[in-house]
């Protein structure tokens, strides 16, 4: 799955979302991916599943190279950097 | 006089009732006769004292298609005492599909199961185009039974060509694979399968997945004209698309009168509400009339990888994210580098990487064989390095292509996921059979369920489990007179020790064609499997019956 169509699998209100908490989670096909928790503004979560592409995209966008580094930070900025 | 008696052991009939002391008897392939003691001669007799003796499981997720034109057995299904299989899921089977698309379908098959090319080239002689010849070419050597799913991709390809996977189809299409989807069913084909997620090898989504809606409705009345399966493989890594998926899948069970089933369906602690608002939808579902079966497998997932290709396994160590991003050349230097692997080393932790790193197993491959299977810390240890250490060093010694496994990463919470198998609404499946041959085993689930969930958590009783995997299979699916010890049923039945049976350890087994490698588990505790009257495997090997048939429907 590429990062732009993981993407697409988030609600609206991405303008608020934050990153929560980040995973690494066993995926289907025994690939380790990468699970994102976000918190929306008006209190909702959800969740993306990225591959390992995305996942390591997802991490160089976001500046990050560690998942704690992930946390707080705005999910609109780190995917307008992908 | 009985073909065969199963005398004295606990009859557990598939139907969630009792078990109960008493004897099955066996003739002309079905199932004659079930009491406490059964007056009559038979032509034998097999002492099942002190086991369980239960129709022989269904496994309704697989990707055997392949295997079983060489291997009638499924091997090694049969030895867990699985009796029937469903192949074909995903949108893919090996029929219908014309001798030009042959090359195109390999790549998707290669892609999914991992199988090696000579499996393709040497195998086996492509005889068919339709499904009725492929159903000609295994019915022959089958020893386990066999419910085979048409794939609405080979479907695509068959009318569309080139085009099956570019764009959406014309009416005129659309009617020549209603054609092309009845014809397969009338040949035998159980359902259509269909996927939104799965790619081919060169990660291009495969042809089902440019289907509009409308094609798949209309697919879809035709299943209804026999009532047929639909199987999907939703969007299952995002909650709130699955949800529309189950959604969908009822409005076509209703209107169009047919079953329906997705797969696969995963607990995950970091989204722990995932299975419970996937299931709460699908009892909203149910409740208004629609059949829409969620697949959930047993057993945990497991995390593979080597240092020849990034992992994600790595993210939570820094300095591993950063070297091993790097291209291969720079790759290999950047570990051989003293500083550089210290550092990576710190970051494992002070430990040495004791904790993150020290359950590793290593997998085969290219790694030598006296290091397969056994777990990095023994070998750390061995050389007189830390775990982290030990990493780097053994791969590097192997050109980075040593793989290791981290078991149980993932749907792996054996007090969540117990409940979760034991509800009404989630069907016991799954287990990708016959499928990520190199990757990991997918063989063993149904041990997995007895040894994990029934003797070790207490979540299903013995007669639940029985039950999940056996009748409550073969009603979802339409199968006739199977998955009951009940007299006119077909005799599939397997013999266990309830307190021994479980899958073995995964271990690599070298018999695709090619001397190609593929990961396995042997079963424990199933002594005898019978399939259709025959027995097929007992006392820990195949027999030479070749009795399994391609199910009859209701």
């Amino acid at each position: 799955m590429s990062a732009a169509a993981a993407l697409s699998c988030s609600p609206t209100g991405l303008d608020d979302a934050v990153v929560e908490a980040a995973e690494v989670v066993a995926g289907h096909d025994g690939a380790a991916e990468l699970m994102v928790r976000l918190r929306h503004g008006n209190g909702a979560s959800s969740f993306v599943t990225l591959d390992p592409a995305a996942g390591f995209d997802l991490l160089r966008a976001a500046g990050a190279d560690n998942l704690a580094a992930l946390a707080g930070r705005p999910w609109r900025q780190i995917i307008r950097d992908l | 006089m009985f073909d065969l008696i199963i005398a004295g052991g606990t009859v557990v009939d598939g139907t969630g009732a009792k078990g109960f002391i008493g004897d099955v008897a066996v003739k002309d392939g079905r199932i004659a006769a079930v009491g406490e003691r059964l007056d009559g001669d038979a032509r034998r007799t097999i002492d099942a004292t002190g086991r369980v003796v239960a129709p022989g499981f269904i496994d309704p997720h697989t990707h055997f298609d392949v295997q079983l034109l060489w291997d009638g057995a499924a091997r090694p299904a049969l030895a867990h005492g699985i009796t029937a299989v469903v192949p074909g899921n995903c949108s893919l089977s090996l029929a219908p599909l014309r001798a030009k698309d042959r090359r195109a379908l390999v790549g998707m098959f290669q892609q999914i199961e991992e199988m090696p090319p000579e499996a393709f080239s040497e195998a086996f002689e492509w005889t068919w185009e339709d499904f009725a010849g492929y159903r000609e070419a295994i019915e022959p050597g089958l020893s386990i039974n066999v419910a085979p799913l048409v794939g609405h991709s080979v479907i695509r390809l068959w009318v569309m060509g080139e085009a099956a996977n570019q764009r959406a189809a014309t009416p005129d299409e659309v009617a020549a694979m209603q054609d092309l989807l009845r014809q397969s069913l009338d040949a035998g084909a159980v359902g259509l399968s269909t996927s939104f997620v799965d790619v081919d090898e060169n990660g291009r989504p495969v042809p089902s997945r440019f289907a509009d809606f409308s094609e798949l409705d209309a697919l879809s009345a035709v299943l209804g004209e026999q009532r047929r399966m639909l199987q999907i493989v939703p969007e299952f890594y995002a909650t709130d698309i699955t949800i529309a998926r189950v959604d969908q899948l009822a409005e076509l069970s209703l209107k169009h009168g047919i079953p329906t089933t997705f797969s696969p369906l995963f607990d995950n602690r970091l989204a722990p509400e995932n299975v419970s608002r996937v299931l709460t939808r699908v009892e909203e579902q149910f409740a208004r009339g629609a059949q829409v079966w969620p697949q959930m497998q047993t057993r945990p997932i497991d995390i593979s990888f080597s240092l020849l290709r990034p992992s994600l396994f790595f993210a939570r160590f820094p300095r591993w994210v950063r070297v091993l991003r790097l291209p291969l050349p720079e790759r290999i230097a950047a570990l051989k580098n003293a500083e550089i692997a210290d550092k990576m080393i710190e970051d494992a932790g002070p430990d040495g990487g004791m904790a993150a790193f020290g359950e590793l197993v290593v997998r085969a491959g290219e790694a030598p064989e006296h290091l397969v299977g056994r777990t990095l810390a023994e070998i750390a240890a061995e050389r007189g390095q830390s775990p982290a250490r030990a990493l780097i060093d053994v791969s590097l010694e192997h050109g980075l292509d040593v793989a290791f496994v981290a078991a149980s990463r993932g749907h792996d919470d054996t007090s969540r996921i117990g409940p979760m198998l034991a509800s009404p609404f989630v069907h016991i499946g799954a287990s990708d059979g016959g499928a990520h041959l190199a990757s990991f085993a997918t063989y063993g689930d149904t041990g997995y369920l007895f040894s994990e969930f029934v003797r070790g958590s207490g979540a299903l009783s013995l007669e639940q489990a029985v039950r999940k995997i056996t009748s409550d299979t073969a009603r979802i699916w339409g199968l006739k007179g199977r998955g009951e010890l009940k007299p006119g049923f077909a005799a599939d039945v397997v013999v266990f020790d309830p307190d021994t049976i479980a899958r073995g350890e995964e271990r690599p087994e070298f018999d695709m064609p090619g001397d190609g490698m593929r990961y396995v588990r042997d079963s424990s505790g199933v002594e005898t499997v019978v399939v259709n009257g025959e027995v097929a495997w007992e006392g820990g090997r195949y027999t030479d019956a070749k009795s399994g048939v391609i199910c009859p429907l209701n």
